[in-house]
Order: C-alpha cells, then sequence, then structure tokens
C-alpha cells in the first residue's frame, strides 16, 4: 500500500461514522439501481467506493446527497439523517457528483465565487486559494465553458473544498484527467486529508488509483455491497501467491508435487510456470520440496496482494470489461 | 437563511442578466418606446432648429399617443412568448445541463431556489416594463417642453400631465406585476417538466394560446349550449386580459378606475389567486423532482 495515511488513524473511536448506509433501495422502473445497499465509513478514513460501471456508485451518491428519493433505507451524512437534515449536512460537506456542471459563461472564479457563496460568506483570498491548490490560478478568469475535462474536474474539486468541508464525497474525482492530473489530484486530496483531518469518500473504478490512497474500501457489485473494511485487512486474507518460473517439461510433476501438499490451496497455470497460493508464511516448503523432486525451479516470485484481484473475485465481472 | 436567500437571487438574476439574450429580450419587448423616443426626440430637434406651427405638435401628441396604445397591446401580447423563454432557461435549462445539480448540492432548499429563480425573473420583467415606462416619460417630457416653448396648446390630458404622476405609474406596476406573478407561476410550473428550454417554451405556449383562444370563442359558443362555456373558470388567462385590457389601462392612467374599483379588483384577486396555486403545485412537484443528470 502506498497510503501515507497511519493506519491507527481510522482506527481511532469515533461514536458517528461520517457516513451510515442502511438497507438502501431504489429502482427505476425496473432496474434495481440499489438494492439493499449497507456501509458505514469511519470518520477520518480515505475510503474508495468501488464497482463497475452501472454497479449503483452514483445512485447511491444521489441518494445520500438528496438529489434523488430512496424506494427503502436510511441514510446518515455526519451524524444527521438524510435527507431530513440535508441542509445541515450539506453545510459541512464538499461535493462532486458525476460532472461538474458550472455555468459555462461564467469563469471560474465566478462559479467559485457564487456556488460557495450559497454555502457561507466566502473571501475572494479563499476562492483564489482553492483555485490555486488544483493548478487553475492560470484559468481563473476563463469562462468554464472552454475548460479541458480535466480543468472542469478541477474546479468541481476545488469547489468541494472551498468551505474545508468535514467530509468529501467525491465521484470519480480524476474522470478523464491525464496521468500527471491523477498524481497531482490525489497529493491534494491526501494533503488535505492529513492536514484537515477531512474524511475523504471517493468512488471509483480505477483500482490502483484506490488502492494508492485509500486506506478503507466499499465494494459494491449489482446494487449491494459485496465487501467492506480497511484495505489491509481485505488485502491480508491469510493466504499469498507466488508465481513458479521452471522449465515445460517439469511442469506436470510439479503439479503432482504441489498436490500433495496441504499448504498449497490452488494451483493456476500461466505462461513460463504456475502460480501458486498457498496458506501464509509456508513458501520455504514448497521450494524444498519442489527441489527435493529434483525440479529445475528458475524463479520463485511473489505476486503482491492487489485490490484488482480481489475486486474481480468478489465481482463477477469479466477482465477488460470494466474500462475507465 | 434570509442571506442565503438574499445571495441565491442575485446569483439567478446574475445569470439571467449575464447573458447577451437579456439585452436583446429587453430591447425587443420595448422596441416601441424606443423608436417613439427616438422619433420625439428628433421632432424636438427639429422644432427647435425650424420652429413649426401648432399642427406638428398635436400631430407628434397623436402619434406618441397612437404608439402608447400600440406599446401596450405588443407587450400585453408578446410578452409570454419572452417570459416562457426566460423561464425555460432558468429552469428546464438548467435542468438539462445540470447546473440544477450543481445548486441542490449546496445547503440551499429546494423552496428557496423556486422562489429565488421566480423573484430574479420578475425582476427582470418589471427592468424590461419600467425601461418601457422610461422611454415613454422621456416622450412626455418631450412634449411638455414642446407646449411650453411653443405656448401651444396641447391635447396632452390623457397620456401627458397623468402618466407623470407617480401613483398613476405605481398602480400600472401594481397591475402589471400581478399579471406576470400568475404568468410566472404558470411557466415556473410547466419548466418543471421538461429539460430543454424551447421544448418547454413551445408546450407552455401552445397551452396558453389555447386557452386564451377557447376564451374569446366562449361568448359565441355559450350562444349554442351554456356547457361549452364550462372550462371558462379554468382559464387563468382571463384574468390576465381583463387586467391587461385597454380600458383598465386607460382606466386607471385617466384615473377614472381605482385598484380597488370592482371592475379591477376582481381579475387582480384572480390573478393572485392563480400565482398562488401555480407557485404552491410547483413546490410541490419540485420537491418530489429527482435530479438524475
Amino acid at each position: 500500500m502506498n497510503s501515507t495515511i497511519p493506519p491507527d488513524a481510522p482506527q481511532a473511536p469515533s461514536p458517528t461514522p461520517a457516513i451510515r448506509v442502511t438497507d438502501l433501495s431504489k429502482r427505476f422502473g425496473r432496474v434495481r439501481a440499489v438494492d439493499g445497499m449497507s456501509f458505514t465509513i469511519p470518520t477520518g478514513s480515505v475510503c474508495g467506493f468501488l464497482g463497475s460501471n452501472g454497479a449503483g456508485k452514483t445512485t447511491t451518491l444521489r441518494l445520500l446527497l438528496g438529489l434523488a428519493r430512496p424506494d427503502e433505507g436510511e441514510m446518515e451524512l455526519l451524524g444527521r439523517p438524510m435527507p431530513a437534515s440535508r441542509t445541515e449536512a450539506l453545510e459541512r460537506t464538499g461535493t462532486l457528483v458525476e460532472k461538474p456542471s458550472f455555468i459555462e459563461h461564467f469563469t471560474g472564479f465566478e462559479n467559485l465565487w457564487w456556488f460557495g457563496s450559497l454555502t457561507a460568506p466566502l473571501t475572494r483570498e479563499r476562492v483564489g486559494e482553492a483555485l490555486e491548490l488544483v493548478g487553475l490560478s492560470d484559468a481563473a478568469h476563463k469562462p468554464f465553458g472552454i475548460y479541458s475535462t480535466g480543468m472542469k474536474q478541477r474546479l468541481g474539486v476545488a469547489g468541494a473544498i472551498l468551505h474545508h468541508p468535514s467530509l468529501l464525497l467525491l465521484d470519480e474525482p480524476t474522470n478523464g484527467m491525464d496521468p500527471q492530473g491523477r498524481a497531482q489530484m490525489r497529493d491534494i486530496l491526501r494533503d488535505i486529508h492529513t492536514r484537515e483531518k477531512t474524511t475523504i469518500f471517493l468512488s471509483s473504478h480505477l483500482l490502483d488509483e484506490v488502492q494508492r490512497l485509500c486506506d478503507y474500501v466499499v465494494i459494491v457489485d449489482h446494487g449491494r455491497t459485496v465487501r467492506q473494511g480497511f484495505v489491509s485487512e481485505l488485502l491480508n486474507d491469510g493466504h499469498e501467491t507466488w508465481e513458479l518460473r521452471l522449465p515445460a517439461e517439469d511442469l506436470s510433476r510439479a503439479i503432482e508435487v504441489l498436490k500433495a501438499l496441504p499448504a498449497v490451496l490452488g494451483i493456476n497455470p500461466v505462461p513460463r510456470g504456475l502460480e501458486v497460493s498457498l496458506s501464509h508464511g509456508v513458501s520455504h516448503e514448497i521450494n524444498q520440496a519442489l527441489v527435493g523432486a529434483g525440479i529445475r525451479i528458475s524463479a520463485l516470485i511473489p505476486r503482491e496482494a492487489s485490490l484488482e484481484a480481489t475486486f474481480l473475485a468478489l465481482t463477477d465481472t469479466e477482465p477488460g470489461a470494466d474500462k475507465s | 437563511m434570509m442571506r442565503r436567500l438574499f445571495v441565491l437571487f442575485s446569483f439567478e438574476l446574475k445569470k439571467i442578466l449575464a447573458r447577451k439574450k437579456a439585452v436583446l429580450f429587453l430591447l425587443a419587448l420595448n422596441v416601441v418606446p424606443i423608436l417613439a423616443s427616438i422619433a420625439a426626440m428628433l421632432a424636438y430637434l427639429k422644432m427647435r432648429s425650424l420652429g413649426l406651427g401648432s399642427l406638428e405638435y398635436s400631430a407628434l401628441v397623436e402619434m406618441v399617443q397612437a404608439l402608447f396604445t400600440a406599446h401596450m397591446k405588443l407587450f400585453a401580447w408578446i410578452s409570454p412568448f419572452f417570459l416562457a423563454l426566460v423561464v425555460g432557461d432558468s429552469i428546464s435549462g438548467e435542468a438539462g445541463r445540470g447546473h440544477l445539480k450543481t445548486l441542490l448540492l449546496t445547503p440551499v432548499s429546494r423552496a428557496q431556489v423556486v422562489f429565488a429563480k421566480a423573484a430574479a425573473i420578475l425582476v427582470f420583467l418589471l427592468i424590461a416594463v419600467a425601461l418601457g415606462g422610461l422611454f415613454l416619460q422621456i416622450d412626455l417630457w418631450v412634449a411638455h417642453s414642446m407646449s411650453q416653448s411653443g405656448a401651444i396648446i396641447m391635447d396632452a390630458r390623457e397620456t401627458g400631465a397623468v402618466l407623470a404622476d407617480s401613483t398613476v405609474m405605481a398602480r400600472l406596476l401594481t397591475i402589471s406585476f400581478m399579471a406576470n406573478l400568475a404568468m410566472v407561476g404558470y411557466f415556473v410550473l410547466t419548466a418543471l417538466f421538461f429539460e430543454t428550454p424551447i421544448l418547454m417554451a413551445f408546450v407552455s405556449l401552445i397551452i396558453l394560446m389555447t386557452m386564451q383562444t377557447y376564451v374569446m370563442m366562449v361568448p359565441y359558443l355559450a350562444k349554442l349550449d351554456d356547457s361549452y362555456a364550462r372550462w371558462l373558470p379554468w382559464c387563468f388567462t382571463r384574468h390576465l386580459s381583463e387586467l391587461t385590457e385597454l380600458k383598465t389601462i386607460y382606466g386607471v392612467l385617466k384615473q377614472s378606475m381605482t385598484l380597488t374599483s370592482t371592475e379591477i379588483w376582481g381579475p387582480l384577486m384572480g390573478s393572485l389567486g392563480w400565482a398562488a396555486a401555480f407557485f404552491a403545485v410547483a413546490l410541490a412537484v419540485f420537491r418530489r423532482r429527482q435530479i438524475l443528470s
């Protein structure tokens, strides 16, 4: 994990979770967009909300923010029931839902100024600061309509952080950004998180990005929560995966040897060798057994646990079907 | 709460006025008084240089009167078309472009959004009405100074002296405010069902024109069968046409009719009732509206 967040930060006892969703359901006609979703986001975490396209991420955010009405279920934002206490909750929440939609013929500055002033009184300095933070100072006085997709996205994030919110709800904040832009956005979010202790909830289908940034994840599929928890716990499921490189003629014998070992949980043929999943901490036994049987292993490579593997295992999305 | 409503109102007004369209709307709605003023000024300059006779002065006064009448008629007829476009832009257009979503992600209530938008649209319309009034005032000022300098007896009783009276202007504004309030309420309600301003404008105007045509047909239809008139109470446009009728306007201008006289009190209250009903329904609809784009 590349997260800079101290692992103990989110575990600190917190009486009210930043977000709590219980049995949330929403239908559009005959389509169940959200189907009994439940999750709890601890205050102070950076949470990734993961799901394939159409898994119900954006709909959940719309329901959470009062843009649409749920058919069933309860929601709390910063300990306040939604949508009943919508105004109070939104005063302390920065949001970006789907693509940022600002007034096209207003400049970036004017847009932040007017929309921002609706939350609380603003100073020109603060608007300038937010624009600088997302790297839009030069374009501040150009109309929003001529911004590139990445710039629009950054203005959206600037708008969300304008009032130093306690909670940031971002829907695919790096959508349409180039790799530099993404890295920059991660830095901005990390910085806000460390400096202002902001809880960040961001939906994404970019798994490596979430793995780099988040310490907590909620994985959803077909409108349901399939898994939630701290990334470190989720990836550490007691298994480890190793890739064995060996000559093709030894392959069948190696499989026989491995199958006889109780520590081996699974064997998958891969190009130039095998992928073996094992119980934690027994890799040396495997090595010994194979060498003992005279198999010429050329390499034993640890496969780092990735969120992607977990995600694909948990959701029934075909690899490659989910492109950004 | 009040601060937020005020910011929201200013924001809405700025959005309307910041468009190039807004200036064109104001111009288009006031073509007649603007041209009348230019004509009056030209006549004034000509008189100063050449010193024309009394006949031409009264011709000028007649022209101003005729143009004033034309303006009142035109304004009453075309303002709904412009109004539909302004309301369509402000509500349907914003819903379609996602601005409404951005607005509703700030801690403003939906009721505040409806009222701020309606108030901004009304203020814009009042600017349009007042602009026409301003140019008519210029005409009158010109006519006055001509009658003084030329010592010519002008038949200015009908337009001149009374129009300049501020209480009469206030009454005219009250009538126009009430007529527009009901109209704005109607358009706000229809706009909530559309996400493109043009579509909203067409549909709402078709309904409006159908209603108005029916209102005009009712006296004749009723002669055939009384039951043909049964939908009349549901036609809010009849109050509006009664309010903006030239007879009413002239009555108020000549001070033979006051706002509390029965001829005008009924339509005034009728329009107010319709306006209240439209806004109440619009609010209920908007509260349930799901923002999905």
